[in-house]
C-alpha cells in the first residue's frame, strides 16, 4: 500500500488525518510493526484501529485491557466443563492416556481475542485497547506475540500466526509502559485536534450540521480544553455529542441558554460545571452577543480571540 | 549495494549513534528498520522522512522531542548549514568580546578575583542585566576599598561567588530550552523555586497526573504481591463447584496490609515555602501513600496542621502567614526535639518520618543530635532535599545529614515524583 492509497482509504472512512499520522501508519504497515498510540483520553486513539480495519477491509478483533487481565481472558482457556463431561462420558471406553490427550485438543480450546487474531485465515486488525490498564506481567506476556507473532500454550506447544494481524495498542499513559514493549512498536502520539481539524471532524461526522454552529462549538471546546480550571478536558466524542444534542434541540446558534441547557454533554463532572458557572461570563455567543460577551471581549488581553487565562469562557469569535 | 545506498546506511548508522548518545534506546533493529523504510517508501520530502524516522526511533513523547532536536541538527540543508556557520562565527566573536570584558570586570584592586573557572565562564555567559547588577554593586561599595582593602576583597569575592553560583544553577536548568517545544515536559524538569504564578496551575495538573501514575503502580504492586501462603478454604470450595467439585483453581489469602503512619516535617522558612507547598500537594495527591498522616510545619517553632487546612495552595499560604512561621529562620533541632518529645508519642516503629528541608539550620550539631533521636524513634526516615543533587558535595550540612539518613533530591517535579515513588516502596 502506498501513501496515496492509504490517504484515499482514510478519506473513504471519513477520517480526518494529518500527515504525521499517515506517515506513521504507513511505516507500521510496511515494517509489519505493532503501532503504539498514546494521548489523552478521547483524542481518537481507538478510532484509528476501527478506521484501519475499514481501510484495510479486515475484521477488527478487540481486546479491552483492565487490571487483572490474564492469559485466560486474553489468549485462551480450556473449556473445563466440557472436559469434565468428556471424562465422565468416555471413562472406561477409552484408555486413560488417550482420554487425557484428547482433552487438550482444539475441541476444548476456547479462543480469546489474541489467539483468534493469529489463527484467523484472513489477516485482521487487532486492537489492544488501554494497555496501560493491564498489569506489567501481561505486557511481558505480549512480547512474544508482538515480536514473533506466535504464542505458546504449554499443553499444545507453540502456535505460529496463520496470518499477520495489524496490531494497534493504545495507552492513556496512566502508567509508563515497559521499554521492551515500546521497542517492538512504531510510536504515535496524538494531541487534541486544533480548531480547523475539529471543525472538519464535526462536519465529517455530522454532515448536516450548520457550519456556523460547528465553528462555535469547536471554538468553545478549544477554550474549555485550554482552561486550567477544567479538570476533565472534553474529548472529540463529547464535541460530537454536544453538536448532536444541539441539533436535536434545533439550535443553530450557540447562545448562553443553549450552552446552559446542553453543557452536560461536554462537561462530565460537577467540579467542571461549577468552574464554568463560576467563570460567569461564558455565553457561547458571538462577540457582542450579550453584555457578558462585550465585557469579556473588552477585558481579554488579545481581544476576542484570547480569553482571560484560566477562565473557561465559551466565547465564539466570528471567523475561524 | 550501490555507493549512494552505502552512504545513507552509514549516515543512518551515525544518526543512530547520535540518538544513543542522547539517551534513546536505539539498537540495530531500529537502524535496519530506518533503512528499510527509506528504501521502501522512497521518501523525498524532508518532513515525511522526519515523521517516518520518528515513528521508528522515538518510543515516547519525550523521546520524540529528543529525536526532533537531533534530526534537525543532523540532517541540515546547505542553506541552513551556511546560516549556522555564520551564526556560530558571530557567537564566537561575541563570546571573545565578553571574555575580554570579563577579564577587566573580574578584578579587585587591580588583581584578578580568585574565582573558579566554571564561575568565570558563568559570568561570561550570564545575561547583561545580571552583570550590570554586579558592576553596580562593586561601584556602590568602592569607597570601602581604601578603608579596609582585604575585607573589601573578601566581601566582593563572597558576593560574586554566591551570585554566580545562583546564576549557574539557573543556567543549568536543563528544561529552559525545551519550554517552547513542550511546556508541560519542560515544567517537569525545571527548578521548582523558579516557578512563576502562571506556572502553578499547570504544575498542579502535572502533579495530579504523576500522582495518578504512581498510585496505579502501587495498586498493581499490591495486587502482584501474591498470597501469604494460607489457603482460603471457603473460596476454594466455592470455586471448585464451578468445575464439578474438582479443585482446579486454588484460592489463597491475600497478605494483610500493614497500616503505615506518615509524619511529615516541612520547613516553611522563607526559601523553602514553595518546595513545601509542592511537596505537600504531591503527597496529598497520593492517597495510597499512607493510611494516616500527620503534618508539621516549622521554621523557628513547630506547628501541627490539620491536613484539611491544606486543601489548596492559597489555604496553605494563608495558614503559614497567619501562624507566624513565615519569614523566620530555620531551627531544625528545636523542631525535631519538639516532635520527639510529644506525648502521646507520634513517632514509632510503624511511622515513616519525612523531612522536607534544605538542611540549612541554625545550630547544626543540636539538629543532628535531635535527628539521631528521631531516627531511633521512627521506623524509617526519608529526607527530601530541594537543593539539586549536583550541589550537595559543596554543602557541608547536606553531607553530614546524608550520612545519617536516606536523602532524595526534589528540586524538580520529576525528582519529587521519583522521591514519592521511593517513599511508597519503603
Amino acid at each position: 500500500m502506498d501513501v496515496t492509497t492509504l490517504r484515499a482509504k482514510l478519506d473513504d472512512a471519513h477520517y480526518i488525518y494529518d500527515e504525521s499520522l499517515v506517515t506513521t501508519l504507513l511505516v507500521a504497515l510496511k515494517l509489519g510493526r505493532p503501532l503504539l498510540i498514546e494521548g489523552a483520553a478521547g483524542v481518537g486513539k481507538t478510532e484509528i484501529a476501527k478506521v484501519m480495519a475499514a481501510a484495510l477491509d479486515r475484521e477488527l478483533v478487540r481486546l479491552q485491557c483492565y487490571e487483572g487481565l490474564d492469559e485466560s481472558k486474553a489468549l485462551y482457556e480450556w473449556n473445563y466443563q466440557k472436559q469434565l463431561l468428556s471424562i465422565q462420558a468416555h471413562m472406561g471406553a477409552r484408555s486413560p492416556e488417550e482420554l487425557t490427550k484428547s482433552l487438550f485438543s482444539d475441541e476444548y480450546l476456547l479462543e480469546r481475542p489474541l489467539l483468534r487474531s493469529i489463527r484467523s485465515q484472513e489477516p485482521v486488525v487487532l486492537l489492544i485497547d488501554e494497555i496501560d490498564k493491564a498489569d506489567e506481567e501481561f505486557e511481558a506476556f505480549l512480547l512474544e506475540l508482538l515480536s514473533e507473532m506466535q504464542v505458546t500454550i504449554p499443553e499444545i506447544g507453540t502456535i505460529r500466526a496463520r496470518s499477520i494481524p495489524f496490531v494497534v495498542l493504545t495507552s492513556n499513559r496512566t502508567r509508563p509502559l515497559s521499554e521492551a514493549l515500546r521497542r517492538r512498536c512504531a510510536y504515535l502520539y496524538i494531541q487534541y485536534p486544533d480548531l480547523e481539524k475539529e471543525v472538519a471532524i464535526i462536519k465529517a461526522r455530522r454532515p448536516n450540521v450548520n457550519e456556523h454552529l460547528a465553528v462555535q462549538v469547536a471554538r468553545a471546546v478549544q477554550t474549555l480544553r485550554d482552561s486550567q480550571t477544567i479538570l476533565k478536558k472534553p474529548s472529540i466524542a463529547e464535541t460530537l455529542d454536544w453538536v448532536a444534542a444541539l441539533e436535536a434541540l434545533g439550535v443553530s446558534d450557540l447562545t448562553p441558554e443553549a450552552a446552559e441547557r446542553t453543557k452536560g454533554f461536554v462537561l462530565k463532572s460537577s467540579e467542571d460545571l461549577e468552574a464554568m458557572a463560576a467563570a460567569g461570563d461564558g455565553c457561547g455567543g458571538e462577540d457582542g452577543h450579550c453584555g457578558h460577551c462585550r465585557q469579556g471581549a473588552a477585558e481579554a488581553p488579545g481581544g476576542a480571540d484570547e480569553p482571560p487565562q484560566g477562565r473557561p469562557t465559551l466565547k465564539v469569535p466570528r471567523a475561524l | 549495494m550501490a555507493w549512494s545506498e552505502t552512504v545513507y546506511v552509514e549516515k543512518l548508522t551515525a544518526f543512530s549513534a547520535l540518538l544513543r548518545q542522547e539517551g534513546l534506546a536505539v539498537g540495530l533493529q531500529e537502524t535496519a528498520d530506518a533503512c528499510q523504510i527509506l528504501e521502501e517508501l522512497d521518501l523525498t520530502d524532508r518532513d515525511t522522512v522526519r515523521g517516518a524516522l520518528c515513528a521508528v526511533y522515538a518510543k515516547s513523547r519525550s523521546e520524540q522531542e529528543v529525536f526532533y532536536r537531533a534530526f534537525d541538527g543532523f540532517f541540515v540543508s546547505a542553506e541552513r548549514r551556511q546560516a549556522d556557520l555564520a551564526r556560530q562565527a558571530a557567537e564566537a566573536e561575541e563570546l571573545s568580546r565578553r571574555q575580554a570584558e570579563a577579564e577587566q570586570e573580574l578584578q579587585v584592586r587591580g588583581e584578578p578575583m580568585d574565582l573558579r573557572d566554571d564561575l568565570r565562564e558563568t559570568y561570561i555567559r550570564m545575561p547583561e542585566e545580571k552583570r550590570e547588577y554586579l558592576r553596580q554593586l562593586m561601584e556602590k561599595t568602592r569607597e570601602n576599598m581604601d578603608r579596609s582593602p582585604q575585607l573589601y576583597s573578601n566581601f566582593i569575592r563572597s558576593v560574586f561567588m554566591r551570585f554566580l553560583l545562583e546564576q549557574q544553577m539557573v543556567m543549568e536548568d536543563a528544561a529552559v530550552g525545551c519550554e517552547e517545544a513542550d511546556p508541560d515536559l519542560a515544567l517537569l524538569w525545571r527548578d521548582i523555586s523558579g516557578f512563576k504564578d502562571a506556572d502553578i496551575p499547570r504544575a498542579a495538573a502535572l502533579i495530579a497526573r504523576i500522582a495518578q501514575q504512581l498510585s496505579a503502580q502501587l495498586s498493581r504492586r499490591r495486587q502482584q504481591g501474591g498470597h501469604s501462603g494460607g489457603l482460603d478454604f471457603k473460596k476454594t470450595i466455592r470455586r471448585g463447584l464451578e468445575t464439578g467439585g474438582t479443585f482446579v483453581r486454588l484460592s489463597f489469602r491475600r497478605p494483610r496490609r500493614r497500616r503505615r503512619m506518615l509524619v511529615m516535617l516541612c520547613d516553611v522558612s522563607g526559601s523553602m515555602i514553595q518546595f513545601s507547598e509542592f511537596a505537600l500537594r504531591f503527597l496529598k495527591s497520593l492517597s495510597e501513600v499512607s493510611d494516616a498522616s500527620r503534618i508539621f510545619l516549622f521554621s523557628e517553632e513547630l506547628h501541627e496542621v490539620d491536613p484539611f487546612a491544606l486543601q489548596n495552595m492559597d489555604a496553605f499560604r494563608d495558614y503559614v502567614r497567619s501562624s507566624g512561621l513565615y519569614g523566620k529562620g530555620t531551627d531544625l533541632g528545636t523542631a525535631l526535639a519538639g516532635l520527639c518529645a510529644r506525648r502521646p508519642p507520634i513517632l514509632g516503629p510503624s511511622a515513616t518520618l519525612l523531612i522536607l528541608s534544605d538542611t540549612k539550620t541554625i545550630d547544626l550539631p543540636r539538629a543532628l543530635t535531635a535527628l539521631e533521636e528521631a531516627k531511633r524513634q521512627a521506623g524509617k526516615v526519608l529526607w527530601l532535599n530541594p537543593i539539586p543533587e549536583r550541589k550537595w558535595p559543596y554543602v557541608r550540612s547536606i553531607q553530614t545529614v546524608a550520612s545519617l539518613c536516606q536523602m532524595a533530591p526534589c528540586s524538580t517535579l520529576e525528582e519529587l515524583g521519583r522521591a514519592c515513588g521511593r517513599l511508597m516502596r519503603m
